[in-house]
């Protein structure tokens, strides 16, 4: 029984046979078949825009009535927002670093250019510093970010010790998601583990 | 299968409407929970699977849409995936009117080797589909009927009355509803853009939820099934928000200190969550309650903590911590006390997700490439899910424990790919040209 059933199923086509075998006096009823779901998705409903009556194809009478009250307004502590990062821009006077795999301490041979950074900081005493944080594609997004983050604090830690005010400087983590060079290489991946330097006029 | 993006504006009305609360409404009428008994005594036979025919509907009026054949077809694919069933559909209704008929179908398709059989009576009505089930125990002697359900539902969730019916007949079959009905949520990349996604589990009805134009990053399902959080660089800095899929809300800023605001991982009550936060100057681990000011913080190390998921009971944390000098999964009490260690093989093991069934763990191990790995929480028996098909990440359980989602680049690409907890049976998830990272499985939906 179990066996002839498994025959069924490795070949659908003969399990429908069988069915209507099995009731050979029903006429098929069905004729119209359902189009196969497409598997290959594409963009195509044009976006409406925010402010419109419910989008998509789907206006139901809701049975389970979700809460539609208003969300609360956030009351989340933002102290002193600093200027958004899109503000701050590269200049040559300020070089990225960069770090072993799954590290954070600044090398050896990058204290100088750190030390440059800090110069450089001295002389426009008036510009505030964005330090990001970058990792290699490599690890997950989770731990890449804190990694990025470690690496941008460690970058802003050292500067601090050479005399720059902490409060010109602002980090942020990108995590592994702004790679600065896209191959899939260790040659890359080196490149990528960095701390990049960016400022604006206060 | 369509993508509808909605909703342009950054970030001032960014709640979306996108699946209107449906729909089904189920009256029924069931005898007692016969259905477990013919698994459990088939499985004592030695089989392994529940045989199941599901013919063709039958429909009274109209079925412009073939309704009558399409939602028999999605019920066979959904049974079919939870790996309880072997499924044949297709072939003339059972007849609808004629007992003796009815009786003498589902004789032959006992004799076939069919242990149950879904008969389905369908009537549309405008733009309502109202369809009664009826399940018979094709193992007892007089065919009896182990449920009779009646479903309504709007034409346009024709695919979610069937994922129901579905998730009915595993009740029916095993005492706990199926996982048909839900969502994956995950990260969608597309011309270097990562927005927030939300398609049915199996791949189909894919839409867009954010439309921030920066980087989405970590969504996870709030237990009521109705929110995802995620951290959004939307205003510049990485915070963490929520939006609300299938309402049009607006997002809400759920923590947004100076530096990272990642790793969302929502309590069991749905009401707080542990984020990743470096506001006190080293990335550690906090509970953040929805909608309060405070951030009670539950770790303290020189090193990297982040990536928390709670147990099920919402009384032990897992998380990553880098204290042992590589990323290491560890486990503690909820409020940060008895840390002990879980893994010890290899030198990079991250996402512990734990398992909403029991004292497991999935997370991602890396030796060479990246695979998905299960512990139980006691750091006993490791054991890899995935080997030799790219690097696997990122793994979030199936509300049922049975099956799990993760993203792999075993194409070349960044993809998801479900699969039973052992493992086995892994499937591709097709999202076309959208790469997909960072899976979350909803729970069921309400």
């Amino acid at each position: 029984m179990v066996r002839r059933w498994q025959c069924l199923t490795i070949i659908p086509v003969l399990g429908l046979a069988l069915f209507l075998v099995g009731c050979p006096k029903r006429p098929a009823t069905t004729t119209a078949a359902a189009p196969p779901p497409s598997t290959s998705p594409q963009v195509t409903a044009p976006a409406p825009s925010a402010g419109t009556g419910p989008s998509g194809p789907v206006t139901s009478t809701p049975s389970p009535t979700p809460a539609r009250t208003p969300s609360p307004a956030p009351q989340v502590a933002t102290p002193t927002p600093p200027p958004a990062p899109s503000e701050f821009v590269a200049v040559p006077g300020l070089r990225d670093v960069h770090f072993d795999f799954d590290k954070s301490d600044i090398r050896a041979g990058d204290a100088k250019i750190l030390e440059a950074n800090a110069q450089w900081l001295k002389d426009n005493s008036r510009n505030l510093l964005l330090v990001e944080g970058h990792a290699d594609e490599r690890g997950t997004n989770e731990y890449n970010l804190a990694l990025g983050e470690r690496r941008a604090k460690s970058a802003m830690n050292y500067l601090v010790s050479l005399g720059v005010a902490a409060n010109r400087i602002t980090i942020i983590s990108y995590g592994e998601e702004r790679p600065f060079c896209a191959e899939h290489n260790e040659n890359c991946w080196a490149k990528n583990r960095r701390a990049h330097f960016l400022t604006k006029r206060q | 299968m369509i993508v509808r993006r909605l909703v342009v504006v950054p970030f001032a009305i960014c709640g979306l409407a996108i699946i209107g609360w449906v729909l089904l409404s189920p009256s029924l009428t069931r005898s007692q929970g016969t259905g477990v008994d013919v698994m459990v005594n088939i499985r004592a036979q030695g089989g392994q699977k529940l045989n199941i025919a599901i013919p063709t509907f039958a429909a009274t009026g109209a079925d412009p849409e073939g309704l009558a054949r399409r939602v028999p077809e999605i019920i066979g694919r959904d049974l079919t995936f939870s790996n309880l069933f072997t499924v044949v559909t297709g072939g003339s209704p059972l007849p609808a009117r004629d007992p003796a008929a009815l009786k003498k179908n589902l004789a032959d398709f006992a004799g076939a080797g069919a242990h149950a059989a879904l008969q389905g009576l369908l009537s549309i009505k405008g733009d309502q589909a109202e369809v009664e089930v009826r399940l018979y125990d094709l193992t007892s002697a007089d065919q009896r009927v182990i449920a009779s359900t009646k479903w309504s539902a709007k034409m346009t969730n024709q695919r979610r009355l069937a994922h129901r019916i579905a998730d009915d007949v595993v009740l029916q079959f095993t005492g706990e509803r199926g996982v048909a009905d839900t969502k994956i949520a995950f990260v969608g990349k597309s011309d270097k853009i990562k927005e927030i996604y939300m398609m049915d589990y199996d791949g189909e009805e894919l839409v867009r939820l954010t439309t921030t134009q920066s980087t989405n990053l970590f969504p996870v399902w709030n237990p009521d099934s109705r929110s995802i959080a995620f951290t959004s660089y939307m205003r510049g800095y990485p915070f963490l928000y929520r939006l609300f899929p299938f309402e049009r809300r607006p997002f809400q800023l759920l923590a947004g200190w100076p530096g990272i605001n990642s790793s969302p991982a929502w309590n069991p009550d749905g009401k707080s969550l542990l984020v990743t936060l470096s506001k006190d100057g080293n990335p550690e681990l906090y509970l953040v309650p929805v909608g309060g000011t405070a951030a009670r913080r539950l770790t303290t190390h020189w090193g990297i903590d982040t990536d928390p998921s709670w147990s099920p009971t919402g009384r032990e944390i897992a998380f990553v911590s880098e204290r042992a000098g590589s990323p290491q999964v560890f486990v503690m009490d909820a409020e940060g006390a008895n840390v002990r260690r879980v893994t010890y093989e290899g030198s990079y093991n991250t996402q512990p997700r734990w398992a909403p069934k029991g004292e497991m763990l999935a997370y991602t191990s890396r030796q060479g490439v990246f695979d998905i790995w299960a512990v139980s929480a006691d750091g006993s028996g490791p054991r890899r899910l995935t080997a030799g098909q790219g690097n696997n990440q990122s793994p979030s359980w199936a509300p049922n424990g049975r099956h799990l989602v993760v993203a792999s680049n075993r194409n070349g690409r960044w993809q998801l790919v479900t699969m039973l907890a052992d493992g086995s049976a892994q499937t591709l998830l097709p999202t076309g040209s959208i790469e997909a990272t960072s899976p979350s499985w909803s729970p069921r939906l309400p």
